[in-house]
């Protein structure tokens, strides 16, 4: 027994270091697998479409269209947590639902992926309803891969008593801003004009949009990226400003810290798209009455507003009746009845000609001392100008973006720095995809 | 000794039986193996060495080509991945010990006749370790922003101002998560192993005038070695894997970045940057430092064994 122990001992070891030193290889093969679309014949005359779809009161919309439509039933699944980031994977499995609700951000990767069908077709009658911006959004290389549904016009809510009771006039240009910035921070050295999340690209991307500057664009048939470009050096050296005279905190938005700084009234205002506002009500019970809404600063000798991205229904690779669901699609963001759900209880900001038009978004809010905020918000839309382009790689670039920006709100570089790191880091992946990138 | 016990049945295996039912007894264990641990390695080594290109603006959809090595030249040449390796070794520098001296002192504790109510605290130590970790992590997250947090402002009530979440503590309050975590767990399999420790020995030591001290680091200790060896090894690769706390953390913190550890960087990879090739490479590249690693700390142990027991001929 004593001569075989060691050595069966060690053998025994060995063995257990190389199983569990290989489970992290193991976890990972579950997540990569080829792509490929499944492919059914279903000629039969009634549809079942599955959707995903996270806007609320789309159950009640679907119900609706499930009685007045027998031969196409719709299948509705609520997206919670992390649904997002499985639609891929379900996609490539052959197991995804035929529609999902999907950010205009990430539709280029899907595009290429050939994760989406080109329903063109099935829409093309539908463009004269949406606005120019958002169906250009939906569309690459002349084809139409989805409908819009809601944008995110930008506009900037502020405390209306704070900056009254420190004489400060509402900023209505960046230059302003600072100043307000300054002087509020002056009066009070407890207050910020903002918070600066470094998390929130959103943020981020309205300014860019304001600035008619784009993080991708296409010239001679390859990508161009401009995450880095003098437009968004001006306003990563605006924030530099701020953040360097401690004019703003760094507070990661979403969190508990935030909503505690929101409602200590330790932040005078919030630049934001048109879905904020209720989320702001939601999460700042307490501060009730004392916001309102104006429109986002603008830069100098400009009236341009920002929209910090929307959102698109898609019809998936695997749909067996892409003429079915694109129907559905259209219907459910399009249609003249369905327009004050989506807006009262879903709270999209529409991107269509006929929510636009429809009173459902004129209401009086309480939370902002009885003001329309939406009247800023069309206004903001009208204001928004065309030169954003959505591009592949975008989760690339958000990830280097917030990634380096964390450490620039620590001091450990500037924003400028960051910029030029998140560019490079595009710019690297979109080579090694073997997309043709100008530099 | 168990040979004993299954011997009246043995007569049944005779002849073909007895050659197919070690085969039958063991297939369930080969089948999963094979299954969830075997073929996922393959298919992962396989998908690192391709990619998937596209060509001008992308539209016109991709393919998958063979790379080579190309994604481990990239994964070698991220700065940032390689510094996660530097952050999770660091970590488990610290960590580990750590947490193996509190769980082995703990485990002589309640294995000592000195403690009162050992059951009760045996549970209680023992009860994070049941907590997932995704809830551990949550909670401590709301324990550690000032605003929300009791200790936070139990601090500052005294004049100190902690802030657990600063890009030089964070890897710490995750150590603590982590550490509150596997504590009970290592304790457990410690205080098991000791039990198994004959009793005659302690007797032994006694009576040559070893204290109760000396007798648990004397005797004790290195009687449980393989089970402290057994726990150590577990942790260090559960440091090597580290992901659910910070990537939890992540959620209230801006300082904990999307390459923050190895694995995170592989999700990163795979889910945000949508490159399962890569993440491929990254993943088998993690394989292999965790088996290095463990093959180093198995080597250090089987020379100080072998020390150990030259020493006394």
């Amino acid at each position: 027994m004593n001569a075989t122990t060691p050595n069966r001992r060690r053998l025994l070891r060995t063995a257990a270091a190389v199983v569990l030193g290989s489970l992290s290889v193991a976890s990972l093969a579950a997540c990569s697998s080829g792509s490929g679309s499944s492919s059914g014949g279903e000629a039969s005359g009634s549809a079942e479409i599955s959707f995903w779809g996270w806007v609320p009161g789309l159950e009640d919309l679907v119900d609706q269209w499930n009685e007045e439509n027998p031969d196409v039933q719709v299948d509705f699944h609520r997206m919670t947590g992390d649904d997002g980031q499985k639609v891929e994977a379900a996609v490539d499995a052959g197991a995804g639902p035929d529609l999902v609700q999907l950010s205009t951000h990430d539709l280029p990767d899907y595009v290429i992926s050939d994760r989406v069908q080109d329903i063109t077709e099935f829409v093309s009658d539908e463009e004269g309803n949406y606005t120019a911006a958002s169906w250009a959004s939906v569309s690459f290389d002349g084809k139409v891969y989805g409908i819009p549904q809601g944008i995110g016009p930008s506009g900037m809510m502020y405390r209306e008593d704070i900056l009254a009771q420190y004489g400060i006039p509402v900023p209505t240009t960046w230059d302003e801003y600072l100043e307000a910035a300054r002087a509020l921070h002056a009066a009070n050295p407890e207050l910020y004009i903002a918070n600066m999340s470094p998390t929130e690209f959103g943020q981020w991307v309205q300014e860019v949009s304001q600035a008619e500057g784009s993080w991708y664009s296409i010239e001679d048939g390859a990508w161009t990226v401009g995450i880095d470009d003098e437009k968004s050096r001006a306003i990563a050296e605006r924030w530099q400003t701020l953040l360097d005279e401690g004019l703003v905190t760094t507070e990661q938005m979403w969190t508990p810290e935030y909503w505690a700084l929101v409602n200590a009234g330790t932040i005078a205002t919030i630049s934001y798209a048109a879905w904020f506002p209720s989320q702001l009500a939601l999460n700042a019970e307490e501060t009730s009455g004392k916001w309102r809404v104006a429109p986002m600063p603008v830069n100098a000798g400009s009236s341009n507003q920002g929209d910090s991205g929307g959102a698109a229904v898609v019809v998936l690779a695997g749909a067996k009746d892409p003429g079915a669901a694109a129907e559905f699609a259209a219907w459910l963001n399009g249609a003249d009845e369905t327009q004050e759900t989506l807006i009262t209880v879903g709270g999209l900001f529409p991107s269509t000609t006929n929510g636009l038009a429809s009173d459902a978004l004129l209401q009086e809010s309480e939370f902002y001392g009885g003001q329309v905020v939406n009247e800023v918000f069309i206004e903001a839309a009208e204001n928004t100008p065309a030169t954003w382009t959505e591009g592949p790689n975008f989760g690339t670039a958000t990830t280097a973006l917030t990634d380096e920006f964390s450490t620039v709100v620590n001091g450990e570089q500037t924003f400028v720095q960051a910029l030029e790191k998140a560019q490079k880091a595009v710019v690297d992946d979109l080579k090694s995809r073997g997309l043709s990138v100008n530099e | 000794m168990t040979a004993a016990r299954v011997s009246p049945s043995r007569r049944r295996f005779s002849g073909a039986g007895r050659r197919v039912a070690p085969y039958v007894f063991i297939a369930p264990f080969v089948v999963l193996f094979l299954a969830f641990l075997v073929a996922p390695i393959v298919i992962a080594v396989v998908n690192s060495l391709f990619a998937t290109r596209s060509s001008g603006l992308g539209f016109g959809g991709s393919e998958t080509v063979f790379a080579g090595v190309d994604n481990y030249v990239v994964a070698f040449a991220d700065s940032d991945f390689l510094t996660s390796f530097g952050r999770v070794l660091l970590f488990g520098i610290v960590q580990v010990p750590v947490m193996m001296m509190i769980a082995a002192g703990l485990a002589l504790m309640f294995d000592s006749a000195l403690v009162r109510g050992r059951r009760f605290f045996q549970f209680a130590v023992f009860l994070p370790y049941a907590v997932p970790g995704v809830i551990a992590a949550l909670l401590w997250g709301f324990l550690y922003q000032p605003s929300v947090s009791p200790i936070v402002q139990g601090l500052r009530a005294i004049g100190l101002d902690a802030d657990f979440l600063a890009p030089g503590t964070v890897l710490w309050s995750i150590a603590n998560v982590a550490t509150w975590s596997v504590t009970g767990i290592n304790m457990i399999i410690l205080f098991a192993a000791l039990q198994t420790v004959p009793r005659e020995m302690y007797e032994a030591a006694r009576l040559d005038g070893a204290g109760e001290l000396r007798i648990a680091l004397g005797v004790k200790l290195p009687m449980i070695a393989p089970a402290i060896l057994l726990t150590t090894l577990s942790s260090v690769i559960g440091t090597l894997q580290l992901f659910n706390e910070p990537q939890v953390m992540q959620t209230v913190t801006s300082n904990i970045s999307s390459d923050y550890t190895p694995n995170m960087a592989i999700y990163a990879a795979s889910t945000l940057a949508k490159n399962p090739n890569l993440a491929s490479a990254m993943a088998v590249i993690l394989g292999v430092a965790t088996l290095i690693v463990s093959v180093i700390i198995l080597r250090i142990n089987n020379r100080a064994t072998r020390t150990a027991t030259d020493g006394l001929h």
